[in-house]
């Protein structure tokens, strides 16, 4: 048994891994905030209940293909995919580019915010696992 | 995709910036940079650009300065007959510079450019979050 099929810790994996990506689109947003004509991107929110069933559940949800031979290929849970623009914002500014710096620099404390609650749990699920084999944490 | 990818992305922000700065700052230094010969003209106003590209290594879209166009408006004059560069009627070419022009749009590039360090820092400490994952 391998520690990333563990469900709490491989949901908290994925979660990670969808922040850092959300966090390269952010920085890619505020590097071109004066590029003239470029639009704000953004990731769409995946849907967490729905992928927390998904972990707990096994892989037997609808859309997903059933594994019952080793040598299937499992596929990865769909994720939000891109928001290209098209975002309520406050329209295009003098440079010509619809990045408004407030709202990314929220959307980058709030990803922020998230990846750290996102370790912290991460860090007590292994504690507690540790406290189970009798190694205290220090 | 991972956190050097953003990190790479807000550097080659902050470096479109300086390179705005510097050609600001080429327009503060030369706003009363006359023409060296008689009647000819004076430093002509630097407009930087920006644009952003496609890094495919990175697969990411980064931003980088582009060459500096020319502001083609009008010389400001100044009747001053002692000059030697004043032309026959006694005016003198100056610049097209505006100063405040330009220092609203060195704000414009201060700003961008702490964004972009925002950024780098909210990356930085992510980053460290997932290492000290090690010493739990």
């Amino acid at each position: 048994m391998d520690v990333s099929s563990i469900p709490l810790l491989s949901l908290l994996k994925e979660r990670m891994s969808w922040l850092s990506q959300r966090q390269d689109l952010l920085s890619q947003n505020v590097a071109n905030a004066d590029t003239p004509g470029y639009s704000a991107r953004d990731l769409k929110p995946v849907d967490f209940e729905q992928a927390l069933r998904n972990v707990t559940s096994g892989n037997k949800v609808a859309g997903t293909l059933a594994i019952d031979d080793p040598r299937h290929i499992a596929l990865r849970p769909q994720s939000g995919g891109v928001d290209d623009g098209g975002t309520a914002g406050f329209g295009t500014n003098s440079t010509g580019s619809s990045v408004s710096l407030e709202d990314e620099m929220i959307k980058v404390s709030e990803t922020q915010a998230q990846f750290q609650a996102a370790s912290n749990l991460y860090a007590k699920a292994i504690g507690m696992m540790k406290t189970a084999i009798g190694k205290t944490g220090m | 995709m991972d956190f050097t990818t953003s990190m790479s992305v807000a550097a080659s922000g902050m470096r479109a910036q300086s390179e705005r700065m510097k050609v600001i700052s080429e327009n503060i230094a030369n706003a009363n940079s006359t023409a060296a010969a008689t009647g000819g003209d004076p430093y002509r106003r630097q407009i930087p650009t920006i644009k952003s590209e496609f890094d495919r290594q990175l697969g990411a879209t980064v931003v980088a300065a582009g060459k500096p166009l020319e502001d083609m408006s009008e010389f400001r004059t100044q009747y001053d007959p002692g000059n030697p560069a004043a032309d026959k009627q006694g005016y003198v070419k100056l610049p097209n510079v505006n100063s405040l022009v330009e220092i609203m749009d060195m704000r414009e590039a201060q700003r961008s450019y702490e964004a972009d360090l925002t950024v780098m820092d909210a990356t930085k400490t992510m980053m460290a979050r997932t290492v000290e994952l090690l010493n739990k």
